[in-house]
């Protein structure tokens, strides 16, 4: 489970501050004493690193370490067939993202519109969220062997064998299905969170009207969603370009034939197994990159449509 | 609508479904724990013969499981000590007490909470490296804090934002200083958000797997996951007890999920319907 992102919509409360009794110097500097610690660990350890980074991706590695190379690095990385694939892949995601904050969306509306049993599903499709990667990455490794029980099940119906992990053609798509059945219930509990905050009469409205559920879901429920929306939609990218490591560690190590490479398990290549640091640092920069495009064009796509809708 | 009757039914069937496929691998996965080499090899589905533990103890004793499990603990306990107290002190200063650039200061940290570990890994286990810090434990507990730490403030910011300032200045006319206040007043008062925010975090460092594996490079330094990774090499023809492990490193999970849904759920929904 990787750390949820959150939105950025919530600055300080902002206002003037509240007139403070002028006290001894120390109390004056109390404040800043308490942020002192977080701020050096956050910006020696997280934005530090982040400028580091980039430029350390201009310099050479081996017998070149320290030296500016300019953009060789960059070269190098796009011309790598494996970083290549990371990229399609990344394309992958970005055309699978729909389905899977379709997917608990559904969900999240039949249990908000009180199907029977809603209340342990919430429970139960939430649980497999708080589960490391490297365990489901591991007990899916065991359902999914060649030889092993889904395999089993499919030729029990007559089904071929499917070389769940070891296909080239299949095996992004399987880690990509089994980062979504981990990962669905987060993004459910979010829509959930959503539909607490949704005016009942709306929906009372519709009823009455004799709104089809499409159309309720369409012009009810949608354009009332659109922040939650759109924290889902990013949070879940974010997710699938940074917390799928431990499944690609797990169940592929980026094979067969490099078919399963994310940019993540590219650097991590890079820089723990090959002692290419600069070239891994290459790799983090464009991540960086992509990340910061794909969530700024996420947003002002779903503005768009929210703009539509209302 | 699906406000008819039947209609809920229909619906509910494939929900039903979905929920199994959720639950199931888990159980598979705990079934062939209790299961021996040879019960596996011959049927993979069946119930085990008898509820054993021997692969579950065999897994605990034979790899260092002991030993990574201890390592996690320790290192996740340390990491969420110091994320709650840092964390809740910047997030009384920044929630509560406000302060010329405290807004800044915010939005700094928030700029943090979109830069992902993958991003800085390269420079970072260069500085780890070069500070010595590499492969100890307070190497990666910090590590742990750095990169959960702007989750952490953000959360109980807006907590503390919600305390009201009369609280306060009734402590200060009291005759605290701005430290006790921090230390008696807003610790205590904090107790649901950073009870929330704590079981995130420990669930966080417990189930990483990318950080533990860039800081620690020594077999014995392994938290619990990169653990269960390596007994996948060491019993690849000894299904039962790899599965034994898996189930070690998802039980202590699963318990605090049973105790504590409700408030990791609250931690994952904060910020998505604010603003």
């Amino acid at each position: 489970m990787a750390a949820p992102t959150l939105s950025p919509a919530r600055p300080a409360p902002a206002g003037p501050a509240r007139p403070r009794r002028s006290g001894s110097r120390a109390e004056r500097l109390a404040p800043l004493a308490l942020v002192a610690p977080a701020v050096l660990i956050i910006a020696g350890l997280r934005l530090w690193p982040l400028v580091l980074g980039v430029n350390f991706s201009f310099t050479g590695d081996g017998d070149r370490d320290g030296v500016m190379v300019g953009l060789d690095n960059y070269a190098t990385l796009f011309a790598d067939p494996l970083f290549r694939t990371a990229l399609r892949n990344v394309g992958l995601l970005v055309l699978l993202l729909p389905v899977a904050v379709a997917i608990p969306g559904l969900l999240a509306t039949l249990i908000y519109l009180r199907v029977p049993g809603h209340r342990l599903y919430r429970g139960v499709y939430f649980f497999p969220a708080v589960l490391s990667p490297v365990i489901v990455g591991a007990i899916f490794t065991l359902l999914l062997a060649f030889d092993g029980p889904l395999n089993g099940f499919l030729g029990g119906l007559g089904l071929g064998p499917v070389d769940w992990l070891g296909d080239p053609d299949v095996a992004f798509f399987v880690v990509v299905a089994v980062h979504v059945w981990a990962t669905f219930g987060m993004a459910l509990v979010v829509f959930l969170a959503g539909f607490a905050t949704l005016d009942q009469s709306l929906l009372d409205a519709a009823k009455t009207d004799g709104a089809s559920f499409p159309q309720t879901v369409r012009h009810v429920i949608v354009p009332s969603l659109t922040r939650t929306i759109q924290f889902v939609f990013v949070t879940t990218m974010i997710g699938m370009l940074t917390s799928m490591f431990g499944l690609l560690y797990v169940m592929t190590s980026g094979g067969p034939e490099g078919s399963t490479y994310l940019p993540e398990y590219y650097i991590w290549i890079q820089q723990g197994r090959l002692n290419q640091p600069a070239l891994a640092s290459a790799a983090s920069t464009a991540l960086f990159l992509i990340m910061l495009v794909v969530g700024l064009a996420q947003i002002a796509i779903l503005r768009r449509a929210a703009g539509k809708e209302d | 609508m699906p406000g008819t009757r039947p209609a809920r039914w229909v619906a509910a069937v494939p929900m039903a479904a979905l929920a199994v496929a959720t639950v199931y691998p888990l159980v598979f996965t705990t079934n062939v724990a209790m299961k021996t080499r040879r019960e596996y090899v011959l049927d993979r589905f069946s119930p085990a013969d008898s509820f054993s533990l021997d692969n579950v103890v065999r897994a605990w004793t034979s790899v260092g499981m002991s030993r990574y499990f201890l390592n996690s603990v320790v290192v996740v306990a340390c990491s969420v000590a110091l994320l709650l107290l840092f964390g809740s002190m910047a997030g009384f200063a920044l929630g509560r007490l406000r302060f010329r650039g405290s807004s800044a200061l915010f939005l700094g940290i928030l700029a943090a909470l979109f830069v992902p570990f993958q991003v800085i890994m390269v420079p970072l286990a260069r500085t780890m490296a070069d500070t010595g810090l590499i492969d100890t434990y307070p190497g990666l507990v910090l590590a742990y804090v750095a990169q959960f730490l702007p989750f952490t403030i953000f959360l109980l910011t807006s907590y503390y934002a919600t305390v009201p300032a009369e609280i306060v200045d009734a402590a200060r006319i009291d005759g605290n200083s701005v430290y006790g206040v921090y230390w008696r007043i807003m610790l205590p008062i904090g107790a649901p958000a950073l009870l929330s925010v704590g079981v995130l975090n420990a669930l966080f460092c417990w189930n990483d797997v990318l950080i533990s594996l860039l800081m620690m490079p020594s077999a014995e330094h392994r938290t619990l996951m990169i653990g269960v990774t390596s007994l996948r090499g060491q019993y690849s023809d000894d299904i039962p007890t790899f599965a034994a492990g898996v189930l070690i490193a998802a039980v202590p999970v699963l318990v605090v999920y049973l105790f504590l849904q409700r408030q990791i759920a609250d931690g994952v929904t904060a910020g998505s319907t604010k603003g």
